[in-house]
């Protein structure tokens, strides 16, 4: 996805519109993450080597060559086969409870395998994740490029809405589509010499605007891996193994197991 | 920090199952074994699963009225998305027509008819049936009515759903004194300065997509969102339109333009002034269109011939060079320039001369009927329904500007301020009865004490609204309505947004996407409300419209070709049919009007100084933030929680001189010693200048059934307690007031 902060005016629809879409709850899930899929960061008005620049960080998850929440996830891994939806090739690979789809590219989250543990979203340079609590169970929540939408034919939720058409949706390897487009114009990835994971939203703008974006935007370090999370969440593990060895469950038990055979019919 | 809500969730549900493998087999949720399990997905469906698609919608998050659709399932709305077949929003709506839901479903919401049975202003509500509030209303209105007549009563009505009880109250009961926030206290002298100077009200009607020059004084588009609108701008601007805006601030539009004029408030008129003194003098105006359709153009020369790039640059305090490059733009550009007449524009009680003086700069540069110029697109037609007139000349005859001989550019209605000063001295006549009908009088007028003086002095205040406002507590009874998705009521017209596009004009009426019942609330639309009252009231006869739906069915019918609310929804909410050119007409241009000059006004646009602020002292300057309109989205979840307060902007140089930083939090006091109800934090810029202040209207409410919105940020209208009127039109001006800071309980002086 391309973000033309030439002609995005800030409006803020992008975001409203995603959480009606994916009923985002508002609030914080913890003392300093926002919940939100895609968001709108106000930035300047701001003095640049290039002039005054009032602009907008529209974001959302990046879907990274090198996602730096994939390997973090400790649920146990199960086989998956991805299809192309363009050559119809298949590969199957172990994948944990996150992952990047080796045909469109896409990172993603299995809800049902999801453990809720947040190690995805503290790992994540660009805030981009969230754990959603509001459900049964907390789980990791995150955009998905409405992969969902784009299956029925529609565009994703925050394209659509865009008075703008500030943002450009499309794919990145056919360099006919107006995204490749804007790469050979020189639209941007939000990396560092510390975080160089490969986003693939990109930002289009002149001069002051990206200057400005990009000093205040880029993340400069990757998180800390959260030790004790993972530890967290390795001791749940044998709690709930113990629970599907079991015949006859309670009900919060059988709601794990549930999760835990459809994974294995996967 | 972040582990420990995680954590606790974690631990809970470890535990939980570890629960549940030790309670095997004894089956101890006894509660839950009963009743079906039913787990809550843990991915939502999107909107497009499982849901059928309402059709009809009309946006009234705004006054735009953005054509919607709305996903529903199970009865439910899920989404509001821009209608596909719109050829105005598209598909495209902002981020508060993406938040109606949040408004539909809000729990603050007023549910049934409410009696105050404490004080007007600290309310104690005692719920009530709709017989007793309609039969209280009425004769409480009645005995009004019959005491002082009709003059006697005063609305503020605001949006669609008013307009239904403003024409009652109006042209049935008989009373002028009409106030209706949209011309008073916003673009009212726009409509009568243009109307003065062109014959017509102006809207917003400049052919942006095709303008070759875009020129905005203090319009901050971005920060002010209507979709369709925003669309003609931004075409403008990917066309390779220049773009000059003229603000104290570095707005949203100030952002993207060529040139950024950093004017100093109030004194508008005067680089206008110049701007078309120079025009002139340097012979770079449009002399073929002047000579055919200007009127007194030689007195308008004269009387603007003092109004060198050197006066008006120490008036302005910008560079005389930078006014000959604005207008030397604009001349390279004519005539393909959109001079946009603003919508907000009740400033600094000077305003009719701005505006009056915008107009005729478009005319100089002959910039009327052109493409990229002043251009209005051409509608359908649709029928009338509503109420006949039976006691519109009495109304006109109590009319407080014109018994006074005041304000002869009056927008229509009577000036707010008249019709406070008469309630509160009870001169020329008592004002006794006061109904609000949408608009929040305490948010939206100056003179907040004065306000609720005239308020506490009524003998019945009557409030109907879907929310809970500020002037919602200072009702006596106070009515639920339906929400604009519940509801018929409002016709929307117009054209495609881009006349580079085929010509084609649409008609559409707003329909109910969701029901308007259910068990939860006892809400009604304006029109069943209005005739109950009036029944009661005695004017029953009058009643030419049943419902809403039959009033819509009626307006409809007399479009061309017919329509209805059936033929609608079989073309999936919106009629299409070809359009008409809407280029080629030139219209007359009074730069000097003869009319305006006999009613005792200057009769060529002239620049009136506004106060300047005391020593220590900034000026307050508002203006919107994308994601609210006014007071009225404040309490949606989804919208304050992109922007849950409004920063005080504040020059970068002062801020240093009074030790702030970006983010401290700070209450303000103006010259009146008026402080802030509440506090709000400092945004530290360089992009304003030091003489001002700004912040993002309509904050800081103070009913605290806002459960969301009570409190949050500052109330900006608080502050604004000296009035300015327009003496042209008797519309309000709200930016000649001053403010300080004030922190940890100390005052700081803004330098100068």
């Amino acid at each position: 996805m391309i973000i033309d902060l030439d002609k995005c005016v800030g409006c803020h629809a992008c975001a409203i519109a995603c959480r009606a879409e994916w009923e985002v709850p508002v609030g914080k899930d913890s003392a300093d993450r926002e919940r939100k899929r895609n968001f709108v960061k106000r930035l300047g008005p701001s003095n640049t080597p290039h002039g005054l620049s009032s602009t907008y960080y529209p974001a959302l998850c990046n879907h990274c060559d090198k996602p730096a929440c994939v390997d973090v996830c400790p649920a146990d891994k199960v086989e998956v086969t991805f299809k192309d939806a363009k050559t119809g090739a298949t590969k199957t690979m172990a994948v944990a409870a996150t992952w990047k789809d080796p045909f469109n590219g896409t990172v993603q989250i299995d809800k049902e395998r999801c453990l809720g543990c947040g190690a995805c979203a503290d790992a994540c340079p660009y805030d981009a994740r969230y754990v959603n609590e509001d459900g049964d169970e907390p789980k990791a929540d995150k955009c998905t490029f409405c992969v969902e939408r784009v299956a029925e034919g529609l565009e994703p939720a925050c394209v659509q809405t865009c008075l703008a058409r500030a943002r450009i949706f499309g794919d990145l390897s056919d360099p006919n589509s107006e995204v490749a487009k804007y790469v050979k114009k020189g639209a941007a990835r939000l990396e560092s010499a510390k975080v160089k994971i490969g986003p693939n939203v990109r930002y289009y703008g002149n001069k002051k605007d990206m200057h400005l974006l990009t000093s205040t935007c880029t993340p400069q370090a990757m998180p800390q891996a959260n030790l004790r999370r993972t530890i967290m969440a390795r001791m749940m593990k044998p709690a709930m193994e113990q629970v599907k060895g079991l015949g006859l469950l309670g009900l919060a038990g059988a709601v794990v197991v549930k999760g835990l055979s459809e994974d294995e019919k996967e | 920090m972040a582990l420990n809500l995680t954590r606790r969730k974690f631990l809970q549900t470890a535990s939980l199952a570890a629960a549940s493998a030790a309670m095997s087999g004894c089956f101890a949720k006894k509660a839950d074994a009963s009743a079906p399990f039913v787990r809550k997905p843990f991915t939502a469906p999107g909107s497009f699963a499982g849901t059928t698609t309402a059709v009809g919608g009309v946006c009234e998050m705004c006054f735009w009225r953005c054509q919607l659709v709305g996903k529903v399932r199970d009865g439910q709305l899920v989404k509001l998305e821009g209608n596909p077949k719109s050829i105005d929003n598209g598909q495209s709506i902002c981020a508060r027509g993406n938040a109606g839901v949040k408004l539909l479903y809000d729990p603050d919401r007023l549910k049934f008819p409410m009696k105050n049975v404490g004080k007007r202003g600290a309310p104690e509500w005692k719920r009530i049936s709709w017989e007793e509030a309609l039969d209280e209303c009425a004769s409480k209105l009645k005995a009004v009515v019959d005491k002082y007549g009709p003059q006697g009563i005063a609305i503020f009505p605001h949006g669609s759903s008013a307009k239904y009880p403003m024409t009652f109250f109006e042209h049935v009961v008989g009373t002028p004194n009409n106030s209706e926030a949209s011309f008073f206290q916003c673009r009212g002298i726009r409509d009568t300065a243009y109307v003065a100077t062109l014959d017509v009200a102006p809207g917003e009607n400049v052919d942006m997509p095709n303008a070759k020059a875009i020129f905005l004084v203090g319009c901050h588009f971005g920060e002010n969102v209507h979709v369709s609108h925003l669309k003609r701008y931004l075409k403008g601007l990917e066309n390779g339109a220049k773009l000059i805006v003229v603000d104290p601030r570095f707005s949203a539009s100030a952002a993207k333009a060529d040139i950024w004029v950093k004017i100093k408030p109030g004194t508008d008129t005067a680089f206008l002034l110049a701007i078309m003194n120079y025009l002139v003098k340097e012979g770079k105006y449009d002399k073929k269109y002047v000579e055919e359709h200007g009127q007194g153009f030689d007195q308008f020369t004269k009387a603007i011939a003092h109004a060198t790039p050197e006066w008006a640059a120490k008036i302005c305090d910008i560079p005389a060079k930078q006014i000959k490059e604005v207008a030397d733009m604009l001349a390279a550009n004519a005539p393909s320039v959109s001079i946009h007449p603003g919508r907000h524009v009740s400033w600094h009680g000077n305003d009719f001369q701005r505006e009056r003086s915008l107009a005729c700069l478009t005319g100089l540069l002959g910039a009327i009927g052109v493409k990229g110029g002043f251009v209005a697109g051409k509608g359908p037609k649709s029928g009338k329904a509503g109420w006949p007139k039976p006691m519109a000349e009495h109304a006109e005859k109590y009319a407080l500007h014109k018994l006074a001989k005041v304000h002869p550019y009056s927008p229509p209605g009577t000036p707010t301020d008249l019709i406070r000063n008469a309630a509160v001295t009870g001169k020329p006549y008592p004002i006794k009865g006061f109904v609000a009908w949408g608009q929040n009088p305490i948010q939206t007028i100056p003179d907040q004490a004065l306000t609720i003086k005239m308020l506490q002095q009524m003998d019945f205040v009557l409030v109907c609204d879907v929310m809970p406002t500020d002037i919602t507590m200072y009702a006596d009874i106070l009515l639920p309505e339906s929400s604009y998705l519940e509801r018929y009521d409002h016709i929307q017209k117009g054209t495609q947004w881009n006349f580079a596009d085929p010509h084609q004009q649409f008609i559409t009426a707003r329909m109910p996407l969701v029901s308007p019942t259910a068990a939860d609330h006892e809400r009604k639309d304006s029109v069943w409300i209005v005739n109950e009252l009036a029944k009661r009231m005695g004017y029953g006869e009058h009643i030419k419209v049943q419902s809403g739906e039959d009033m819509t069915d009626k307006i409809l019918a007399g479009a061309e070709p017919p329509l209805s609310i059936e033929q609608l929804r079989k073309e999936d909410g919106i009629h299409v049919q070809p359009g008409v050119d809407p280029y080629g007409k030139a219209l007359d241009v009074y730069f000097f009007s003869e009319d305006i000059a006999a009613a005792g006004f200057p009769g060529a646009p002239t620049y009136i100084p506004v106060p300047e602020p005391p020593k220590g002292f900034a000026r307050l300057v508002y203006g919107r933030a994308p994601v609210h309109t006014f007071n009225r989205t404040m309490n949606n979840a989804w919208l304050h929680n992109e922007m849950p307060t409004n920063p005080v902007w504040l020059n970068d140089e002062s801020a240093k001189k009074m030790g702030l930083k970006d983010g401290d939090s700070v209450m303000l006091v103006n010259q009146d010693g008026v402080k802030s109800r509440t506090s709000t934090v400092v945004k530290v810029t360089p992009g304003i200048r030091k003489d001002t202040v700004y912040m993002a209207h309509g904050y800081g409410t103070m009913n605290p059934l806002m459960t969301v919105g009570a409190g949050a940020g500052v109330d900006d209208q608080s502050l604004i307690s000296k009035s300015a009127v327009d003496p042209e039109t008797g519309a309000h001006g709200m930016r000649n007031n001053f403010v300080k800071f004030i922190k940890d309980g100390k005052e700081l002086s803004i330098p100068a």
